[in-house]
C-alpha cells in the first residue's frame, strides 16, 4: 500500500463514498420498484422524502468528485517524485496496467454524475416528478460505475511500487511506446489538425441547426477529438519541444498549470452540450441556454488550444 | 445562481442563537484540523531538511567492517579506487560522534583538509570562508550554531576541553561560527584540522573513518558499487539512494502513525458531530416546523443547513490553520516536533524551515471539511423532512 | 376554491393507539369566503386545516385547491404551493422567540431570495398597519401578547397570500385584541381573501361578513351553515 496524507485522504474519502452512495443505491432500488406518484400510502410519502436524501447524497458526492479528480492528477504528480523513472501523473498511472482505466473510469463518472444532478435539477422543477424513476434507474448504473473506479482506485494505490522502474511519458505517448495507444501516433499532423477543426467546424453547424441528437453527438465527437489531437499535436506547442506528448506535463507549474484551463473549459463546454442536449430530447421544453454555455467553454478552448502553435509561428518564424 | 444572503443571514443568527452548541463543535472542529495541519507543516519541514540534507550526501560512502561492526579504514585504499572507470573523486574523511555529556548531545567532528576536493557542497563554502590555514596553525575549530548554543550554556564561551580516549584533555579554541542551509545537518557539527579529529579519537594517522566517492555518470553508481564490493569484500558500500530510502522509511514510519492516529480522530470526530447534529431540541425541532409550515422546503433546510456547515468549516479552518502556523513556525511546535523527530534528543534542536504550499492546503480541506458535511448530511435531512404538522398542536 | 374531496385522516394506522381524527370530511369553499371551523377540543380542527395546507396528508381522499391535487404533491411542492398561496396564523403564535419582530416577518420569504427594496416597502407597510413600526427590532420574546399576535399576522400576510388559514388566533387575547383581531380579519376579508378560522371563541359565531360555519364533532361534520 502506497500510504501519503494524500492517498490516504482519497481513501477517506473513497470510503465516505462507498457507504453514502450505498445508502442512495438501496433508496434507489426501492423507488425504482415502488414509486408511484398517485398512491397516498405511507410508503410512498416515505419514498419521495428518502429521494431527496439519496439525491442530497449524490450531489454531495459529485461536488467533491470535481476538485477530487484535479487532486488526484496533483497526488500522482507528486508522487512521480518518489517513482523511479516517472516524471509526471502519466508515469505513475501507467505503473500499474489499468492504470488508464482507472482515469477513463473517473472521467466518465464525472460526465454521469454531473448529467445525474443535471437531469435532478430538471425532475425537481415539474410537481409531477416523472424524471424520477429515470434519474434512479440511471444511479443504479452510476453506483456501479462509481464502485469500478474506487476499486480500480483502491488497488491502484494499493500496487503501486516505489522501487519498480516505470516509463516517463516521453515513451508513453510515443510511437515507440507497446500499446496499443501507440498507432494513432503514426497520423501525420495535417490529418490531425484538419480533423480537430473539422470536428469543430460541424460542432458550429450543429449549433445553428440546433438539433439535439446532432448537438449531442458532435459534442461527444468534439470531446473525443480535442483529446486526441491535443495529445497528438497541441500539447507538442505548449512545451515546445516535438515529440514531448504528454497529457499531464502541462498541468505542471512550469506551464502555468495551463492544463487545468484547458480541461475545465473543454469538460464545461461538452458537458453542457451533452447533457442539456439529452435533457432537452427528454423534456421538450427545457431551456435552450445550454448551447450557448457550451459553445462559449468550446469556443474558448478552441481559441487557446490555437493560440499556442499561432503564438509560436509568429514568435519563432517556423512550425514545429 | 444568485447567493441568498437572507439565507446565509438566518444561517449566521441560527449558529449565534445555539451559541453553545456551536462553539462546541466549532472547537473540537478547529482542533482536529489543528492537529491534523500541525502534524502535516511539521512533517513538511522536515522533510524539506532532508532532501536538502540528502542532496548534499555523497554519492557512495565506503566503509570497513570488521566483525560485523564499522571500522577506520586504511587509506591506501583511496588511490585504488580513484582507478576504476567513472569514478571522479575518492576523499577519506575523518569524523566521529562526540558525546558531551553535559549537555546529553552528540556533536560530529568533522575533519578537514583545505586542500583536499571538499566532499561537501556546504563545507567548500565554510572552507572557503574560514581562514584555514590559521585554524591549522592556531589548532582551532569552527562549530555550528546548535554546537556553539550548547556549549555556552555550559559556560564554554571560546574554548572546549575534549577529553581523549586515554583521559588527557585537549583544549581547542572556537575561531567562529557557521551556519548553512539545512540546520538539521550543520546544526551539531564541528569543523577541525584532521590531525586534531585524529588526536581527538586517538586514531591511527593510516587510516580514516570511511572513503566517499563521486562519480561523472549517476546511472553508473550501482555498477561501480558492486565492483568495489567485489574487490573489497571487507567493506560496506552505501550509495545515496540507499540513504535516501531509509530515512524515508523512518520519516514515513512515523506519518504513517501520526496519521492512523488522525484516522481515529477523525472517526471519533464524526461520530460526536453526528450525534450532535441528531439530537435536536424541542426548540429547534419545533423551529423547523414553522419554517416549513411558511413555505420552507426541505431543499431550502438543507441549504441552510449547509450554510451553517459551511461557515463553521470556514472559520474552523481559517482560525485553525493560522494557529498552527503559530504553533509551528513561531513557537517551534513543542512537544509535537519532539515525538515526530525521534532522533531530536541526540541531536541539538534545530529550526523548523517554513513551507506553505497550496497543496497542503488542499490536502488539509480533503481530509476535514468532506468529512464534516458527511456527517451532518442524514441528521440535516431527518430534520429537514420531519413532517411540519405538529405546529399546529 | 378549495374542495376537500371525502377525506379520512386516521393516525398510528395499524397499532392499538390507531384514532380516526377525520372521517369522510366532504367541503367547498368559494374563493373569499369566511369560513368559520367550530367543535369541541379534539374534534378534529386542527388537523382538517394542516390537511387543508397540505402540512400532512390524508389517508383517504384528497385535498383540490385551484385545481391542484396539493394532498398528492411531493414535500417540496407543498411547500411550494404554501409559500405562495397560504399565510399562517397559528395558535401560540409560533413566533421565533430569539429574532426579532422584523426577522420573524421576512422569515416566508427567506428561500426566495426577495428583492431588498420590495420586502422593505412591503414590510414598512405591514408594520405601519399593525401599529408595530417601533417594535420592528425587539426580540420577539420581549414583546407583549397583542404585540406578539401582530407580528405573528403581519408574516401571515407578507407574501400576499390567496388564503389565510388561522388556528384558534384569539386563544391567548383578552377580549379588546379579540376584538381589533376581527376587525383585522374583516378588512382582510374585503380584500377578497380566502379565510378559514377554527376557533370555539364565540366571538365568531354570529359576525354579519361570516360566510359558513362548519360544525365538527369526533372528526365528522355535523352542520354546515351558511349566513
Ligand atoms: N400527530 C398526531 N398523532 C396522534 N394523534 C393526533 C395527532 N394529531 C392530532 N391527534 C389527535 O387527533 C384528534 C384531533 O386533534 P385536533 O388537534 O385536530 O383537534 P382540535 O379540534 O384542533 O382540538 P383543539 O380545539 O384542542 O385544538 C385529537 O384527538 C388528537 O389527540
Ligand atoms: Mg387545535
Amino acid at each position: 500500500m502506497f500510504l501519503t496524507p494524500e492517498t490516504i485522504a482519497i481513501l477517506i474519502l473513497d470510503c465516505i463514498f462507498i457507504v453514502f452512495a450505498f445508502f442512495a443505491f438501496v433508496i434507489s432500488i426501492n423507488i425504482v420498484k415502488k414509486w408511484d406518484l398517485n398512491s397516498t400510502s405511507s410508503l410512498q410519502y416515505s419514498l419521495e422524502k428518502k429521494a431527496i436524501l439519496a439525491a442530497t447524497i449524490i450531489k454531495y458526492i459529485f461536488v467533491l468528485k470535481l476538485p477530487l479528480f484535479m487532486f488526484f492528477v496533483f497526488t500522482a504528480d507528486k508522487i512521480s517524485g518518489v517513482i523511479t523513472g516517472a516524471m509526471c501523473a502519466a508515469g505513475v498511472v501507467n505503473s500499474v496496467e489499468f492504470g488508464l482505466w482507472l482515469f477513463v473510469f473517473k472521467i466518465i463518472n464525472l460526465f454521469v454524475f454531473g448529467f445525474w444532478i443535471a437531469l435532478h435539477v430538471k425532475d425537481m422543477q415539474d410537481e409531477k416528478l416523472s424524471l424520477t424513476k429515470l434519474k434512479f434507474s440511471i444511479f443504479l448504473v452510476a453506483f456501479l460505475l462509481l464502485i469500478i473506479e474506487i476499486a480500480y482506485e483502491i488497488s491502484f494505490f494499493a500496487s503501486l511500487d516505489v522501487d519498480k522502474i516505470v516509463s516517463c511519458c516521453g515513451t508513453l505517448f510515443s510511437v515507440a511506446s507497446a500499446s496499443s495507444f501507440s498507432v494513432i501516433f503514426m497520423i501525420p499532423n495535417n490529418i490531425i489538425i484538419t480533423i480537430f477543426y473539422a470536428t469543430f467546424f460541424l460542432y458550429l453547424v450543429s449549433f445553428f441547426l440546433k438539433s439535439e441528437l446532432f448537438f449531442f453527438f458532435s459534442n461527444l465527437v468534439f470531446f473525443i477529438v480535442s483529446i486526441i489531437s491535443l495529445i497528438l499535436f497541441f500539447c507538442t506547442y505548449i512545451y515546445e519541444l516535438p515529440t514531448h506528448h504528454c497529457p499531464f506535463c502541462f498541468l505542471q507549474k512550469e506551464y502555468h498549470y495551463v492544463g487545468y484551463l484547458l480541461y475545465v473549459t473543454l469538460f464545461i463546454g461538452t458537458f453542457s452540450g451533452i447533457s442539456g442536449s439529452i435533457l432537452s430530447l427528454l423534456k421538450p421544453h427545457h431551456s435552450k441556454s445550454y448551447y450557448k454555455v457550451s459553445l462559449f467553454f468550446n469556443t474558448l478552448y478552441t481559441a487557446i488550444i490555437t493560440a499556442y502553435p499561432v503564438v509560436f509561428y509568429i514568435k519563432n518564424g517556423v512550425w514545429l | 445562481m444568485k447567493i441568498n444572503h437572507y439565507l446565509i443571514g438566518f444561517a449566521v443568527s441560527s449558529l449565534f442563537r445555539r451559541g453553545t452548541k456551536s462553539l462546541f463543535v466549532l472547537f473540537i472542529f478547529t482542533a482536529l484540523i489543528f492537529l491534523l495541519s500541525s502534524i502535516l507543516f511539521i512533517s513538511n519541514s522536515i522533510k524539506e531538511e532532508l532532501n536538502l540534507t540528502l542532496d548534499s550526501l555523497p554519492q557512495i560512502i565506503v566503509q570497513k567492517l570488521q566483525a560485523g561492526r564499522q571500522t577506520n579504514i586504511e587509506l591506501k585504499r583511496v588511490n585504488k579506487l580513484l582507478e576504476f572507470q567513472g569514478v571522479q573523486s575518492a576523499v577519506p574523511r575523518i569524523w566521529g560522534y562526540y558525546y558531551f555529556e553535559k549537555a546529553g548531545v552528540n556533536f560530529s567532528l568533522v575533519g578537514i583538509d583545505a586542500y583536499d576536493k571538499q566532499y561537501k557542497n556546504s563545507f567548500a563554502n565554510i572552507v572557503k570562508n574560514v581562514n584555514f590555514d590559521a585554524l591549522e596553525k592556531t589548532s582551532s575549530m569552527v562549530v555550528g550554531q546548535g554546537v556553539k548554543k550548547a556549549l555556552s550554556e555550559n559556560y564554554y564561551k571560546n574554548y572546549f576541553n575534549f577529553i581523549k580516549p586515554d583521559g588527557d584533555f585537549i583544549k581547542v579554541p572556537i575561531a567562529s561560527t557557521f551556519s548553512s542551509k539545512t540546520s538539521l545537518e550543520s546544526n551539531d557539527i564541528i569543523l577541525m584540522p584532521r590531525s586534531l579529529v585524529l588526536e581527538i579519537f586517538g586514531m591511527d594517522k593510516t587510516k580514516a573513518t570511511d572513503i566517499v566517492l563521486s562519480v561523472a555518470n549517476p546511472e553508473e553508481i550501482p555498477t561501480i558499487a558492486k565492483k568495489i564490493k567485489n574487490l573489497y569484500p571487507d567493506t560496506r558500500v552505501i550509495t545515496k539512494s540507499d540513504l535516501k530510502v531509509s530515512y524515508q522509511n523512518i520519516f514515513d514510519y512515523k506519518s504513517g502513525m501520526f496519521l492512523a492516529l488522525f484516522v481515529i480522530s477523525a472517526f471519533t470526530f464524526f461520530m460526536i458531530i453526528y450525534d450532535k447534529a441528531s439530537g435536536l431540541s424541542s426548540e429547534e425541532k419545533k423551529e423547523i416546523g414553522i419554517l416549513k409550515a411558511l413555505g420552507w422546503k426541505i431543499d431550502d433546510i438543507l441549504q441552510e443547513k449547509f450554510y451553517e456547515a459551511f461557515i463553521i468549516s470556514f472559520v474552523a479552518f481559517i482560525s485553525a490553520i493560522i494557529l498552527s502556523l503559530f504553533f509551528v513556525y513561531t513557537l517551534e511546535a513543542p512537544i509535537l516536533k519532539e515525538i515526530f523527530i525521534g532522533y531530536s534528543r541526540l541531536k541539538p534542536s534545530f529550526d523548523l524551515p517554513f513551507i506553505l504550499d497550496v497543496q497542503t492546503i488542499f490536502l488539509l480541506f480533503f481530509l476535514t471539511i468532506p468529512l464534516y458535511l458527511a456527517a451532518i448530511i442524514i441528521p440535516s435531512w431527518r430534520v429537514a423532512s420531519m413532517d411540519a404538522d405538529e405546529v399546529m398542536r | 376554491m378549495i374542495r376537500c374531496k371525502n377525506i379520512s385522516k386516521i393516525f398510528n394506522v395499524n397499532k392499538p393507539n390507531e384514532l380516526t381524527a377525520l372521517k369522510e370530511i366532504d367541503l367547498k369553499f368559494k374563493e373569499g369566503e369566511l369560513v368559520i371551523l367550530k367543535g369541541a377540543s379534539g374534534s378534529g380542527k386542527s388537523t382538517l386545516l394542516s390537511l387543508i395546507a397540505a402540512l400532512s396528508k390524508p389517508n383517504v381522499g384528497e385535498v383540490i385547491i385551484d385545481e391542484k391535487r396539493i394532498s398528492k404533491m411531493p414535500d417540496n411542492f407543498t411547500s411550494l404551493f404554501r409559500r405562495e398561496n397560504v399565510g399562517f396564523i397559528f395558535q401560540k403564535y409560533n413566533l421565533i422567540p430569539t429574532l426579532s419582530a422584523y426577522d420573524n416577518i421576512i422569515l416566508p420569504l427567506i428561500p426566495t431570495n426577495p428583492n431588498e427594496k420590495q420586502l422593505h416597502k412591503r414590510i414598512d407597510e405591514l408594520l405601519k398597519t399593525f401599529c408595530i413600526e417601533d417594535k420592528k427590532d425587539v426580540l420577539v420574546k420581549n414583546l407583549s401578547g397583542g404585540e406578539q399576535q401582530r407580528v405573528a399576522i403581519s408574516r401571515a400576510l407578507i407574501n400576499n397570500p390567496k388564503i389565510i388559514i388561522a388556528d384558534e388566533p384569539t386563544a391567548n387575547l383578552d377580549a379588546k385584541l379579540s376584538l381589533d383581531f376581527i376587525e383585522i380579519i374583516k378588512s382582510l376579508k374585503n380584500d377578497a381573501t380566502t379565510i378559514l378560522i377554527a376557533t370555539h371563541d364565540p366571538l365568531f359565531f354570529d359576525l354579519d361578513f361570516v360566510d359558513k360555519i362548519v360544525e365538527l364533532k369526533n372528526g365528522e361534520v355535523i352542520d354546515v351553515s351558511h349566513s
